[in-house]
């Protein structure tokens, strides 16, 4: 027979493991989504300062 | 190491180490005569405690590191190994009352070896939060390896708790004095089902440490957008 206490005791260490590791890749996932867009926005800005005239409209 | 050991490449070992280990745990192993198929719990509980242990040991390591030469690196590691080893001693405060309840016939008691767990924990909860909510650069890594030091002397309770005092768990069967040790089966059972779960602390500790850095580089960015 199955015991109850050692099924329960290995599924919920599995559990455990199963949360944590969804959330290191929650967590992941929007980090990467962050920077994605943080870069396209340092390259805009950098676009930007350097395109012809950006010096003229600074002053 | 993430060129010489590539990340899904460790998963892949990681997860065939845990099927030989789940194989040992419940096919080769023998079935321990006293208590049965629940003894069986024996072989993750025991082996998450260790690596919570040597968890909270690496944290101290990190800490002092990081105290000594304020080197970042030292730091993520530390924040790490104890965000990780915190899911291990979480393993093995949910193993033991399911083995503690059909072999003591209690859930828990409050003796020396399980209460020294028990705050070992709330010690991993302290340095987690600290870190979460105390958000003072410098101070906060400081904060949290005096936590780490206070953790690393109750991490050296609960490991000698059982040699020390005479409690309500189980004097050491492995490591300990005459009488004690296992089945040889029951060892390699042991030995293997630790090595499935410190490869895949360190696997943990790495993804952790790829997570510090890709947070470091947003912040930098951060900062160049608002200069």
């Amino acid at each position: 027979m199955v015991n109850r206490y050692l099924v329960a005791a290995y599924s919920l260490v599995w559990l455990i493991f199963m949360v944590y590791a969804w959330s290191l890749s929650r967590r992941q996932e929007r980090l990467k989504k962050d920077l994605a867009d943080l870069e396209a926005r340092v390259r805009e800005a950098s676009a930007r300062s350097d395109a012809p005239g950006a010096a003229g409209y600074k002053s | 190491m993430s060129k010489a050991f590539p990340l899904r490449l460790h998963l892949a070992v990681t997860l065939a180490w845990f099927l030989v280990a789940l194989y040992m745990i419940f096919l080769y192993a023998p079935r321990e005569l006293t208590m049965g198929e629940v003894q069986r719990i024996f072989y993750i509980h025991v082996s998450s405690a260790w690596t919570a242990l040597l968890g909270y040991f690496l944290v101290f390591l990190g800490s002092v590191a990081y105290l000594w030469k304020r080197s970042r690196a030292a730091d993520d590691f530390a924040y790490a190994c104890a965000e990780v080893g915190f899911v291990y001693c979480s393993c093995v405060l949910v193993t033991g009352p399911l083995w503690a309840k059909p072999v003591w016939g209690i859930w828990w008691t409050w003796d020396a070896r399980l209460t020294s767990t028990f705050v070992l924990w709330l010690l991993y909860i302290a340095y987690l939060m600290l870190r979460a909510y105390v958000t003072n650069p410098g101070r906060t890594e400081v904060l949290a390896a005096v936590v780490s030091i206070i953790g690393a002397v109750d991490a050296v309770v609960d490991y000698m708790a059982i040699r020390w005092w005479r409690t309500q768990h189980p004097q050491p069967v492995i490591g300990g004095g005459e009488g004690s040790g296992l089945d040889p089966r029951m060892w390699y059972t042991i030995l293997v089902t630790w090595g499935a779960l410190l490869c895949l602390f360190v696997y943990l500790v790495r993804v952790r440490i790829g997570l510090a850095e890709l947070r470091r580089e947003a912040r930098q960015l951060r900062r160049e957008l608002a200069a």
